[in-house]
């Protein structure tokens, strides 16, 4: 492991803690702005984390050590699948870091070990959260691992560093191919960090919320660290649509000046992408649960069009 | 050294076989330690001489016996051969160390001592399989696998739900061997020998019968939908180290007959590969999906072996596709794969039987619905099961994920392939192949949710405490096994001297742990430390209960509703009403019907084509000495006749 890459591991993840919560008070505030409401500060999100570091944990007596290990480990892996996504500088890829199979394992490890926190203290609507949950991540893999699959197909390599130092060189607008996949990227990014019309991050009403319901019995620190890993998985899927579409900014050697530049880019870029998925959110109702099956269908055969379309051209 | 060492485990596992029968009315607890002990010792031989062979790579072959010309008694251990060898020694090591105990908790008095001794005859038949040089010998001891293993299921053959489960196992088991036996009679018709060698004749149709008939009976044997009936009920009504044995290893050894004749005997078409992946997919999803509705521990377990095999299969399939399309590096990448995965499989699997063994042994039920709260009162049998969840989910960094990824890999490769058809065709299978392993972390999360977590929901699992030693043990090793084949997995490929393009899972592990140590330092230093236990949020409820806990049952309802077009479950609802515009309920009932489609409409039909059949021959055997002397008669004067006019 070279000097370039242990400084890639400090500079990714940084920056990634840093400006998730950003994003996150970001798209409340867009979406508030459709609601003529003036909404939260936009770093709401930080003095949030603040306060509940600060607080004290509750765990319920029926809970095992699956509800302590739980944020640790779901903050470990998602900081680790950070690592797979450059957010600002591509270094060379080592030992498979960034292999885009390996990422989306990553994720899966975080909710399995969250849905299993939701079941142990034994209330139902942590049952009623864990379940949904690991049954909208089932029914999107099919579609998730078709646009992976085709972003291996139209990149030639599994790494996501690969693909991003290509994309970094053309710097061009996105292709055809790209954009469209890049439509159904947004879907996963949509499904993946639980926002309508699959799921409502704003509510608590039990009946309606599944992310949410999951981590109900997480509290202090350990519900700070639960958000936190949330806002970086969003933050990092975001990154991973727009280092794809938009490399514009993304750096492949690692100056100063570059770094900064890139930050700041990522920034605006990322502050865009955040406006979008305000005004997406805004503009539709949550789906009914038993709705969503049709909607990844649709996700399906699109990306799976994108794939026939490459494999016949 | 290689030859004396296996001889010497195989007398080991017969002195193993013998011993409890000699002392077969003794009900005493060190028979059973001896003849298990026996069989430890020789997994133990075997394990050291398959890692010498796998790791020098030379292949041994030595011959024991001649009895006629056409047959010897011979065997080889290559490469292949190890590789199975090295997972029947582990799995029966830890198999028998933790049968030590359990054996000593269930019924039987005596006959436990038979049942040690069929324990060992079943291994030692499974080591000879693998190990055999010949078709024929192959043969012989597949048939002592199948018959010593239906011994083992109908160990509680007072009960019948083991007599049925019993009897299903030996007419699907003797299915598959008529089956092998055809291929095998076939393939000697084609060569005139019973030696593995490749074929010369490329694709007569002959070898696709040979073919066909071999890929039905190691199916057959292997689980793979729509043969797959048997598992579920064999699994649960066998002893728990027995189903891990025969999850573990047994269904291994199918694989192992398919490779081995697929890659020494056949050269294959792409057809056989499109076939044998179809099977795969198939069963690998309908599998796990049928996993997820099952209630009774074990047979989810047995559900989640057929996905497995599904998995390995896809990875055969591949293989043999990537082989016909001339593409040997994908070939051997996929079917390194699919190798790996017989390897992870056997250790992940082996040890959740285990454990749910020690589970339904401290609980007295298997139907998870009534667990519930065991992770504090067996804390080490949860975190093993715990580890056995983890692998079989395919999560990173454990070996469950490790050869899922390549095959994972081979799929993502297979835009080389050359015809575009086929291209779609494989990404179709690559996103149901995603779809089967995130089902299958649903699944576990509901396995472990259901019976490790939450409140007890029964009075026996509110009582239940941790097993003995010997019983953590065993699992404990598998556990380690599978941590260590996953988070090592790129090194061992290079110790066995492979290269394959896995991500280094070593570095990924110490990235995982630095960054929970990081995440743990941090917070120690800003945030606050303090814990209380204490009631939670119980829906207003004053103290929470096991009613109000959310079910097995109802953790897999949504995919049960997405899902009911594959589970054609049947509401029936009939209600009375005391008025006639429906208005004032009377009364009614309401059931939900499982259907079981492979039975109704597959397993039936033949059962009653044969029975039908059977009715019209037993005519000839009406039990009247005087016709069985005419039929003697008939047939002498026939031979007679036909020796006159031909010889």
């Amino acid at each position: 492991m070279n000097f370039d890459f242990v400084l890639y591991l400090v500079i990714n993840t940084l920056v990634v803690i840093a400006i998730s919560p950003l994003f996150v008070s970001l798209i409340k505030k867009v979406k508030a702005g459709t609601q003529g409401r003036q909404g939260p500060s936009v770093f709401q999100t930080y003095f949030t984390l603040i306060k509940l570091l600060k607080k004290e944990v509750i765990y319920s007596p029926n809970s095992s050590r699956i509800m302590r290990v739980t944020p640790l480990v779901t903050m470990a892996a998602i900081l680790v699948a950070a690592l797979f996504v450059p957010l600002v500088f591509v270094p060379e890829p080592i030992g498979g870091i960034g292999n885009i199979i390996l990422f989306l394992y990553l994720l899966a490890l975080a909710r399995f070990f969250m849905a299993l926190a939701g079941l142990d203290a034994g209330s139902s609507f942590g049952g009623m959260g864990s379940s949904r949950e690991m049954s909208i991540s089932a029914i999107i893999e099919p579609t998730t691992i078709i646009v992976f699959a085709a972003l291996a197909f139209v990149f030639k390599t599994l790494n996501i560093f690969d693909m991003f130092a290509l994309t970094a060189a053309t710097g061009s607008p996105a292709t055809p191919t790209l954009i469209l996949i890049g439509i159904s990227l947004f879907i996963i990014l949509i499904v993946e960090t639980s926002r309508i019309p699959v799921d409502n991050p704003e509510t608590h009403l039990e009946l309606t919320m599944i992310h949410e319901g999951m981590i109900l019995e997480q509290s202090g620190r350990n519900f700070a660290l639960m958000e936190l890993s949330a806002a970086v998985k969003m933050t990092v899927l975001m990154a991973l649509l727009i280092n794809l579409i938009v490399p514009l900014g993304l750096t492949t050697s690692l100056t100063f000046a570059g770094i900064l530049i890139a930050v700041i880019v990522f920034m605006v870029k990322g502050s865009i992408l955040a406006g979008i998925i305000g005004l997406f959110e805004s503009s539709m109702a949550k789906k009914r649960f038993f709705q969503l099956p049709s909607l990844f269908a649709m996700a399906f055969f699109f990306s799976t069009l994108v794939i026939i379309i490459e494999v016949f051209s | 050294m290689i030859v004396e060492l296996f001889v010497l485990a195989i007398i080991i596992l017969f002195a193993g076989t013998i011993f409890p029968l000699i002392a077969a009315s003794l009900d005493r607890r060190s028979v059973r330690t001896i003849s298990l002990s026996c069989t430890i010792v020789a997994s133990i031989l075997l394990g050291s001489l398959s890692l010498m062979v796998l790791l020098s790579g030379e292949s041994v072959f030595f011959s024991l016996y001649q009895s006629l010309p056409a047959f010897s008694l011979s065997f080889v251990i290559d490469r292949l051969a190890s590789f199975f060898l090295l997972i029947i020694a582990v799995v029966s090591a830890c198999v028998a160390l933790y049968f030590t105990e359990y054996i000593e908790h269930i019924d039987g008095q005596s006959r436990r001592n038979l049942l040690c001794s069929c324990t060992s005859l079943f291994i030692l038949a499974m080591v000879l399989v693998v190990a055999s040089a010949n078709t024929l010998s192959f043969f012989l001891f597949w048939e002592l696998m199948a018959a010593s293993s239906f011994f083992l299921v109908m160990y509680e053959y007072s009960q019948y739900d083991t007599r049925k489960a019993g009897i299903f196992y030996f007419i699907m088991t003797q299915l598959s061997s008529l089956f092998v036996l055809l291929g095998i009679i076939v393939l000697y018709v084609m060569t005139g020998s019973f030696s593995f060698l490749p074929l010369t004749t490329a694709s007569a149709p002959l070898v696709t019968v040979a073919f066909l008939a071999l890929f039905v009976g190691f199916s057959i044997k292997a689980g793979i939908i729509p043969f797959h009936k048997w598992l579920p009920y064999a699994h649960p009504a066998s002893p728990s180290p027995i189903s891990a044995l025969m999850s573990g290893v047994m269904l291994k050894i199918a694989v192992y007959g398919l490779v081995r004749f697929l890659l020494d005997v056949f050269t294959p078409d792409l057809w056989w590969g499109v076939l044998i992946l179809a099977a795969g997919t198939a069963s690998a999803v309908l599998g796990i999906i049928y996993a997820l509705k099952e209630h009774d521990v074990k047979g989810m377990l047995a559900y989640s072996s057929i996905e497995n095999i599904g998995i390995i299969f896809t990875g055969i399939g591949l293989s043999v596709i990537f082989t016909a399309s001339n593409l040997p590096l994908l070939a051997t990448l996929s079917l390194l794969g699919a190798l790996f995965h017989s390897l992870n499989h056997a250790m992940f699997k082996s040890l959740l039987f285990l454990t749910a063994g020690s589970v339904v042994s401290a609980t007295h039920t298997r139907n998870i619905e009534y667990m519930g709260g065991l992770a504090p009162r067996m804390p080490v049998t949860s975190a093993l099961f715990f580890v056995g969840a983890v692998s079989i989910a395919a999560l990173p960094p454990l070996n469950g994920f490790a050869s899922e990824f390549l095959i994972f890999i081979s799929f993502f490769s297979s835009v080389s392939v050359v015809d575009p058809l086929f291209k779609v065709l494989l990404f179709f299978c690559l996103a149901l192949f995603a779809l089967t392993s995130a089902l299958s972390a649903a699944c576990f999360v509901k396995a472990f949710g259901s019976i490790f977590l939450a409140l007890p929901r029964s009075p026996e699992s509110a009582a239940a405490h941790e097993v003995p030693r010997a019983m953590l043990i065993g699992p404990g090793i598998l556990a380690a096994t599978c941590i260590l084949l996953g988070v090592c997995a790129l090194q061992i490929f290079a110790i066995v001297g492979l290269t394959v393009p896995l991500p280094d899972m070593l570095l990924v592990s110490l990235l995982l742990l630095g960054m929970a140590v990081l995440t743990y330092a941090m917070l120690y230093f800003i945030a606050s430390r303090e814990v209380r236990v204490s009631e939670t949020w119980g829906c207003g409820t004053f103290s929470q209960q096991a009613s109000a806990e959310y079910s097995g049952h109802g953790f897999s309802e949504p995919l049960d509703i997405i899902f009911s077009a594959i589970y054609r479950t049947r509401t029936i609802n009939e209600r009375t009403f005391f008025d006639q515009k429906n208005c004032i309920f009377k009364g009614g009932t309401g059931e939900i019907r499982l259907l079981k489609v492979f039975e109704e409409y597959l397993y039936r039909p033949i059962a009653q084509q044969s029975l039908s059949v059977a009715k019209v021959v037993s005519r000839f055997q009406n039990g009247c000495l005087d016709t069985y002397l005419l039929y003697v008669f008939v047939t002498v004067i026939a031979l007679i006749i036909f020796l006159g006019w031909f010889a």
